[in-house]
């Protein structure tokens, strides 16, 4: 207990002293977030039925797939930082989930978690035996949560210190992630439109609400299930060690003759060597993938070939962070006369190289099987093929978030930055600015076919060429400052506005708020909201794409109403969050 | 009209929020000078030498190699000079080599040139065994000596060298000593910091002592020590007192 006790006032001390400036907001924006959610999560236990056990599943698989997006996960303390005082590894993990109790990100959860206490009085029977059940429930429910997260890291982390491991993690994050975003393809697949699938129910993330339900081995199997877990955590902890290894077969000589040949050279070395960057493309593969394949469970195939341009966009956002996963050692190219053009261009020309066969393999080989739209499939994969190349160096320099450098990574290397929510903005970001750039080519497509193409490859080239110079303007004109960012951590003008995109000067949590707001508020409001009222009013219902009609006739207009909100919701807080920061500045 | 100086800096300065990292340093470098910057941690010699080759932009001040302004004629400087920074990455991906044929093509070198040096550099470095490591797996000795041959690869006239021996073994120290003793034999300026004194001393003509971001001192080595050891001479001019005097109580 002592060393529980210890780790725990430890990152309580740690987490008071950065509760305030930066962090401090972006926890707060993080944890706004997080209490609608759960707030969400309650509501759905006074509906009965599965909902509750679904939307437990999503949080376990969100506790699951979140370090993955967010830098390896909370790691306030980390194994390492005690690894000299020889602690019997059972105790160094009991210890550390102490500590791991203790966060935004726990606090949330047991507040999610209360939906079983109410749960517990919907189930009726004699309710209050079973509110009583429903506290060490919610305990238990929350310390799987919080252990099945830190084993996926764990194993991810020994995973990533080989190519065959890297690719493997890539690919089911990747899946896990597309499932999370298609999660009601799914739902409406096994439950025919009307109920969650009965198998949600059974799987850990439901044996919490099981026990309030009356099914009291449920406990007992959490508490089983809760051994095994710290068991097998605090084996993989006297595992994990040191930094990954890069893979050292042969050599090939470097052919290059030019300076964007060597740089070309040189990245697309980095592409094939740095095992974090593996899993980043296997990542972005596998979600195209599957998260295109996905609605075949429900026979429709119209989404298959679109898993090129899905993989196009998740990759940029994955690699968006181009200059700061190198670190510091962009002095080289700085102290180089000369040298930032071709810096730049042989990025470029290297993602593409990396990117595009892919992509362009999957447009060819997925699009016949889906008979088709060529033209759109086409223009709109050219236009992020270039989009991306173009826009991939330009966010990298103007919204830098820096890196830990890569022979500091540690034990875990999904850990690149130490900042986790600027990572996860810049993600969005990129994402959004990607598929907008196949905007003008989408709209001739559908309008005029094959112009379509055309017009893809056109914007696609001017992407590449033109977001390019402004990404090289920029090298020249603010490297040493980028390098000063990076080295420290630290932006060196505070009180000047960071960027040329329209934002004022406001925290980084803030400012990716305001982006994914404003990125994804039409979502909720237009397709999933509006379209989705119209058909449901015109009694369309089951139709591709749009939740609200495919639920039980009692849920069609909230859900579709709640969409809206939601949509305006993120729209009011993309505009209130600048506001209020420019009069801030005044 | 006498020549300009390989490295000149006047009033250099530098603020990282409420702290004066670097306070209105002026130094000179004569041609052909093996210089030395000692000081303690965190007394400003990095800063300095970052603003001095362009790395970090100065709130005020110049620096000037052989006359040409590092910040308003960079490429002229950045030729002129060839920079070892203290714990910078490097492309940790690539070998030591690739590195190095990278880093040529680069400063527009050709390809044959390129291979000729760095053949050359990986054997005089001793790092020509580890063609098939990657620099990320390198140790601390062999980072400092990739860096260096990083440095010396374009043929610059002026050194920067942050830190150059810290954490190196001594056989990789006594490598590197001679192939500066020899750089600046062949008419190349060195500046180079450390708070080693006795390596300064032992290498070094000139010297700089920085402390509170201010130069407590400068000049030829026989002038700033005086008649005792420069570290006698540098414990004065900082005024520190050693703090472990009074031993440790539980010991």
């Amino acid at each position: 207990m002592a060393v529980a006790l210890t780790l725990v006032r430890m990152k309580v001390a740690i987490l008071r002293h950065s509760g305030t400036g930066q962090r401090g907001q972006m926890m707060a924006a993080g944890g706004f977030l997080g209490l609608v959610l759960a707030a969400g999560t309650i509501y759905l236990a006074t509906l009965g039925g599965d909902w509750l056990a679904a939307a437990y599943a999503v949080w376990m698989l969100g506790w699951i797939i979140g370090p993955v997006f967010s830098g390896g996960g909370d790691e306030t303390l980390r194994p390492e930082f005690f690894s000299l005082l020889g602690l019997p590894p059972h105790r160094m993990a009991a210890g550390l989930l102490a500590a791991a109790f203790v966060g935004v990100a726990p606090a949330i959860s047991l507040i999610a978690l209360a939906g079983l206490a109410v749960g517990a009085t919907a189930a009726g029977g004699p309710a209050g035996g079973n509110v009583l059940v429903a506290v060490p429930a919610m305990v238990l429910q929350l310390a799987v949560f919080v252990l099945v997260s830190k084993v996926a890291v764990a194993v991810l982390g020994i995973a990533l210190r080989s190519r065959a491991g890297a690719v493997g993690a890539g690919v089911v994050n990747g899946a896990v992630l597309a499932f999370l975003g298609q999660a009601w393809v799914f739902a409406v697949a096994f439950g025919q439109g009307a109920a969650v699938p009965e198998f949600v129910r059974y799987l850990p993330s439901g044996w919490g609400l099981l026990a309030v339900r009356g099914h009291y081995w449920a406990l007992g199997a959490l508490v089983v299930l809760i051994v095994l877990l710290l068991g097998a955590w605090a084996a993989l902890l006297s595992r994990r060690a040191g930094a990954s290894r890069p893979s050292t077969r042969g050599r090939r000589p470097v052919r290059a003759a030019t300076a964007r040949e060597a740089v070309v050279a040189k990245e697309l070395r980095t592409w094939s060597r740095d095992l974090v960057r593996t899993h980043q493309l296997t990542f972005a593969l596998a979600y195209g993938l599957f998260f295109a394949g996905a609605p075949l469970a429900l026979g429709w195939i119209g989404l298959l070939p679109w898993a090129a341009p899905l993989f196009v966009v998740m990759a940029a956002s994955m690699t968006a962070n181009m200059y700061g996963t190198d670190g510091t050692a962009l002095w080289l190219p700085l102290m180089t006369p000369g040298a930032t053009a071709a810096d730049v261009r042989g990025r470029q020309q290297a993602w593409l190289v990396t990117v595009a066969p892919v992509a362009l393999a999957l447009a060819v080989v997925l699009t016949p099987l889906a008979d088709g739209p060529w033209p759109l499939v086409l223009a709109v994969t050219a236009a992020v093929l270039g989009g991306g190349a173009g826009l991939v160096p330009l966010i990298s320099v103007y919204v830098l978030v820096p890196s830990i450098d890569p022979r500091n990574r540690g034990g875990n290397p999904l850990r690149t930055s130490e900042d986790d929510g600027a990572l996860t903005g810049l993600a969005y970001l990129t994402i959004f600015l990607v598929a907008l750039s196949a905007a003008p080519a989408a709209g001739v497509a559908l309008a005029a076919g094959w112009w379509g193409v055309a017009v893809g490859l056109a914007t696609g080239a001017l992407c590449f060429w033109g977001f390019g110079l402004l990404a090289e303007r920029r090298l020249r004109a603010h490297g040493p400052e980028l390098l000063h960012l990076m080295r420290t951590g630290r932006r060196p003008d505070a009180g000047k506005p960071g960027s040329s995109f329209q934002l004022p000067d406001m925290p980084k949590a803030q400012r990716a708020a305001t982006v994914v707001c404003l990125s994804f508020g039409a979502i909720p409001l237009v397709p999933q909201g509006i379209i989705a009222a119209v058909m449901v009013s015109d009694g369309r219902l089951r139709h591709s794409w749009f939740l609200a009609t495919y639920m039980p006739p009692g849920l069609r207009w909230p859900v579709a109403a709640g969409m809206v909100l939601l949509g305006l919701a993120m729209y009011g807080v993309g505009a209130w969050l600048p506001y209020r920061a420019r009069k801030r500045a005044r | 009209m006498t020549p300009s100086p390989a490295l000149e800096i006047s009033g250099l300065s530098k603020t990282f929020g409420e702290k004066v990292a670097v306070d209105h340093v002026d130094l000179t470098v004569p041609r052909g000078s093996f210089y030395g910057l000692v000081g303690q941690n965190g007394a400003g010699k990095t800063t300095t030498l970052s603003m001095a080759v362009g790395l970090l932009r100065p709130d005020h001040g110049t620096a000037r190699v052989f006359g040409a302004d590092v910040w308003t004629d960079p490429s002229r400087a950045k030729q002129l000079v060839g920079v070892l920074p203290d714990g910078l990455a490097m492309p940790e991906r690539l070998t030591g080599r690739e590195v190095l044929t990278y880093l040529g093509l680069l400063r527009g070198l050709t390809k044959d040139v390129v291979a000729a040096r760095a053949e050359e550099l990986l054997s005089v470095l001793e790092l020509d065994g580890a063609d098939k490591t990657l620099v990320i797996e390198y140790s601390t000795g062999m980072r400092k000596k990739i860096g260096l041959a990083t440095a010396l690869l374009h043929a610059p006239k002026l050194l920067v060298l942050d830190e150059p021996f810290e954490a190196v073994d001594p056989v990789s120290a006594a490598t590197i000593k001679m192939i500066l003793r020899g750089f600046v034999a062949g008419g190349g300026s060195v500046v180079l910091s450390s708070h080693v004194m006795a390596l300064v001393e032992q290498l070094c003509d000139h010297v700089a002592v920085i402390d509170k971001g201010r130069v407590a001192v400068a000049g030829p080595l026989a002038e700033v020590r005086g008649e005792g050891s420069l570290e006698d001479r540098f414990v004065e001019l900082v005024g520190a007192v050693p703090a472990g005097a009074r031993g440790l109580s539980w010991l």
